[in-house]
């Protein structure tokens, strides 16, 4: 006899003979514990609830469930423990000052490294995304042909591996005969040394050309292993022949890849590439709005357009923050005001970039490989010139130095000539590829 | 039901009862009173179905009966009716009326068929004196969690040890224990009652003196004096074994002053951060402990307390509320604190009583 089905019965029995509010508070949490030689145990949460069973509803219960189950002769209740006071009896605890917040395990799939926590519907789209959000939309209706293969590239936090994770669960889902197969390089690297020491290079070309859909993350550190470019370089060739989607993942354009072989460079262009940037506020809004109703946290509409004022750039800084605060909300059980927020936000905001003016030509000198005194000197040679045209546009974009100090700073140079070096490096930079390179190097120099 | 009783005797009765109806229910009943005409006496009960209460009233009864009317209401109504006359209550087609020499009330009531009863406890009894009882608990029943998650640490922790009844609670950052002497004491291995009833059994029984009958069995405890009946859930789980966590040895042992320490810590909280952070600096060559606070909006401050020390320098942090939390379980004038080590628990007791511990885990920042 299965006692859950027999109670269920019951209860739906007895709730048609009481009022609500009666069934909910007494009828809530009880169950038939076990059956003995036609006894029936009912299990309830307490002696309250017991003796009022017994007072007011012994026939009523025992009435219907004799209906249903008729080698029943007695009912029974005991109290056993609810639910949600159900735990492990915790014989010592070790004291500590961390405050244990109840984080759940997250469960990545052994098969394909998927992590169904990444899917479309908690994915924002923005200006800052669409066009990549597109394509993956175009792939996962055509997987293998329309853009193969895929390549994504942008900051770290924003988003790249949501997107590509979402693109595996949705064809998994889509296509459930499918084999996906989501990995990071530093995987099939690791992967790639192993089989070669354990002279198994075959079955390692073999594992991986089985799947029908290949994701390879943060594939940027490719540049510098040569060996492993050649294996992706076959793996990748495998996959086009088949018509078998693959997916690449970068935080940089492959062009500006370090050492990495054209034939490898040329293979991404064949497909798409798409970049993902940074959101704008609106974007950042709604992203922290979907968090809180993942988090199922409440948060007043003005903390929420703070937050996604003041912290700025990439997604993850911005997930951290909301996490920070919502970690706090549910200490303190209470809603937070708006000067605790900032508070909150104090640390964690990204510090704004301070750096002398000095440091700055020193900085870019040194890359263009100059003597630092040169770019102050009233001179017109053609790689200094550009260097301190360089400086002056770091200087006015990155770190908002006004004009006239610019010029003064730079050999007392008039306002103008600064506005009309930035505009310069502004127009070359549309066209210019390598300078767009140097630039983004130099600001790596400045971290 | 028709009844007559002096004012002041319903009115306190009133408000002990009306504490524990029940609010935010399912069962709109349990925020009224039951009041019960019978015999010689007039029974208030109430109930939340975590605690039960009935606490009985001598009165003039003319005509049994029974009704149920909303606490709040009732509560309202008394405490604003003059302390030294008669009442009447008076059940007319199903309202009550209040009488008084100046005034007339008609209240609705609710149909009290659906009032639950309280459960009886039977079981294990023992006979305590209100104030020691009393005592234990507000002793310790501070220190408890406030939150849900883990209920057996939410809750008292009451068992007996040779002739003592000890007390403790804890919320894994700091700890509580009073051990309360009594004699011929049954032997109960361990009862934890919920911290939130914890606190109704303190009010209700707060003033009360002579002698309280405690019953408990494994679901449910009561505690009953000559008019009042109060009942309360066990929780079922274990409580953790703290006693492992007191340090043995101890490597600092200072004494100092309780209200110079108390005037220290209140001044560091002008300075604490939000994590109420207060540091303790311990030179036995200079017979000081120092007590430091910094907050970068305020400012910082160093306090310097004249104390008896013996053992080894020591410099820790900790959490000031949890300090001043413990000084009302302490009486006597100077204060005992036992160190042994920067990662283990300061271990903080009145001198020359060892009836009381208290237990403060350092903070490892």
């Amino acid at each position: 006899m299965n006692t859950k089905e027999l109670w269920k019965n019951c209860l739906m029995e007895i709730e048609t003979g009481i009022s609500k509010a009666n069934f909910s508070t007494w009828f809530k949490n009880t169950s038939i514990i076990k059956e003995d030689t036609g006894i029936i145990y009912i299990g309830v949460p307490n002696e309250f609830v017991r003796d009022w069973l017994i007072n007011k509803y012994h026939k009523l219960i025992t009435k219907t469930i004799a209906d249903a189950y008729e080698n029943m002769r007695a009912v029974e209740y005991t109290i056993v423990k609810t639910e949600n006071s159900k735990q492990e009896p915790t014989v010592t605890t070790e004291i500590t000052i961390e405050k244990e917040l109840p984080l759940k395990d997250l469960y990545i799939n052994q098969e394909d490294n998927l992590n169904p926590r990444y899917q479309f519907n908690s994915f924002i789209v923005g200006t800052f995304n669409e066009l990549a959000y597109a394509a993956s939309q175009a792939i996962i209706e055509s997987p293998g042909t329309k853009y193969n293969p895929f390549f994504i590239y942008g900051g770290t936090g924003l988003g790249k591996t949501h997107l590509i994770q979402a693109v595996g669960n949705s064809i998994k889902e889509k296509y459930p005969n499918k084999k996906v197969h989501y990995m990071t390089l530093e995987k099939f690297a690791t992967d790639f040394v192993n089989s070669l020491q354990n002279n198994k290079a075959n079955s390692f070309k073999e594992k991986y050309r089985k799947y029908d859909l290949l994701i390879i993350d943060d594939i940027q550190f490719i540049g510098k292993m040569e060996k492993i470019q050649e294996e992706l370089f076959h793996t990748f060739n495998t996959f086009h022949e088949n018509n078998k989607q693959i997916i690449f993942s970068s935080d940089k354009h492959p062009n500006y890849i370090p050492e990495l072989a054209d034939r490898l460079k040329s293979r991404f262009a064949a497909g798409m590439i798409v970049d993902i940037s940074e959101p704008e506020y609106e974007s950042r809004l709604a992203i922290l709005k979907v968090k809180l109703r993942e988090l199922n946290v409440d948060l007043a509409e003005e903390l929420v357009e703070y937050v996604a004022g003041s912290v700025q750039g990439n997604i993850r800084e911005l997930e951290g923050s909301l996490n920070l605060i919502v970690c706090q909300y549910r200490l303190k059980n209470k809603p937070l005001t708006l000067m605790e927020v900032k508070n909150l936000l104090k640390n964690s905001m990204r510090p704004k970039k301070n750096m002398a003016i000095k440091d700055v030509v020193k900085i870019v000198s040194e890359y263009y490989k100059l003597e630092e005194a040169s770019v102050y000197e009233k001179t017109r040679k053609k790689e200094i010139v550009k260097a301190r045209q360089v400086v002056m546009y770091l200087l006015r974009e990155d770190f908002n130095v006004s004009y006239p100090l610019i010029g003064q700073k730079l050999g007392g140079k008039d306002h103008t000539t600064v506005i009309h070096s930035c505009l310069k490096i502004k127009e070359d930079l549309k066209n210019d590829s390598q300078l767009l390179q140097e630039l983004e190097q130099i600001r790596i120099m400045f971290k | 039901m028709k009844i007559e009783c002096s004012v002041e005797k319903i009115k306190n009765a009133i408000s002990q009862v009306e504490r524990i109806t029940g609010k935010n229910l399912t069962l709109p009943v349990l925020s009224s009173i039951l009041l019960i005409a019978s015999g010689k006496s007039l029974k208030l009960r109430s109930t939340n179905l975590s605690l039960g209460i009935e606490v009985e009233v001598f009165a003039k009864i003319e005509e049994e009966g029974t009704l149920a009317i909303s606490g709040s209401v009732l509560n309202a109504i008394f405490s604003n009716v003059s302390q030294n006359e008669n009442v009447h209550l008076e059940d007319k087609d199903g309202n009550l009326l209040i009488k008084t020499k100046k005034s007339q009330i008609k209240l609705k009531s609710q149909p009290h068929d659906d009032f639950p009863t309280i459960p009886i406890v039977t079981g294990t009894t023992f006979e305590i004196e209100a104030k020691k009882l009393i005592d234990g608990i507000k002793s310790v029943y501070y220190s408890s969690s406030v939150s849900d998650i883990k209920p057996e640490i939410s809750s008292v922790f009451m068992y007996t040890n040779e002739d003592n009844l000890v007390f403790v609670s804890t919320d894994s950052f700091r700890l509580a224990e009073k051990k309360v002497k009594v004699k011929g004491i049954e032997e109960i291995p361990g009862i934890l009652i919920p911290f939130k009833n914890v606190a109704e059994i303190l009010k209700v029984f707060g003033e009360f003196q002579g002698l309280i009958k405690v019953c408990f069995n494994k679901n449910q405890i009561s505690f009953s004096s000559d008019n009042i009946y109060l009942t309360s859930r066990i929780i079922d789980g274990i409580f953790p074994d703290y006693r492992q966590i007191i340090p043995k040895n101890t490597s600092t042992d200072v004494v100092v002053l309780k209200q110079d320490l108390l005037n220290a810590l209140k001044l560091s909280n002008i300075f604490s951060d939000k994590f109420n952070q207060v540091n303790l600096r311990i030179a036995p060559k200079d017979k000081t402990l120092e007590l430091s606070s910094a907050n970068n909006d305020v400012g910082e401050n160093k306090t310097f307390l004249d104390a008896v020390i013996n053992g080894e320098n020591i410099e820790l942090s900790f959490n000031y509320k949890y300090f001043l939390d413990c000084f009302q379980s302490i009486t006597t004038d100077s204060v005992s604190i036992k160190l042994s080590g920067t990662g283990s628990p300061m271990v903080i007791s009145p001198v020359s009583d060892v009836s009381f511990t208290y237990l403060i885990m350092p903070m490892n920042r």
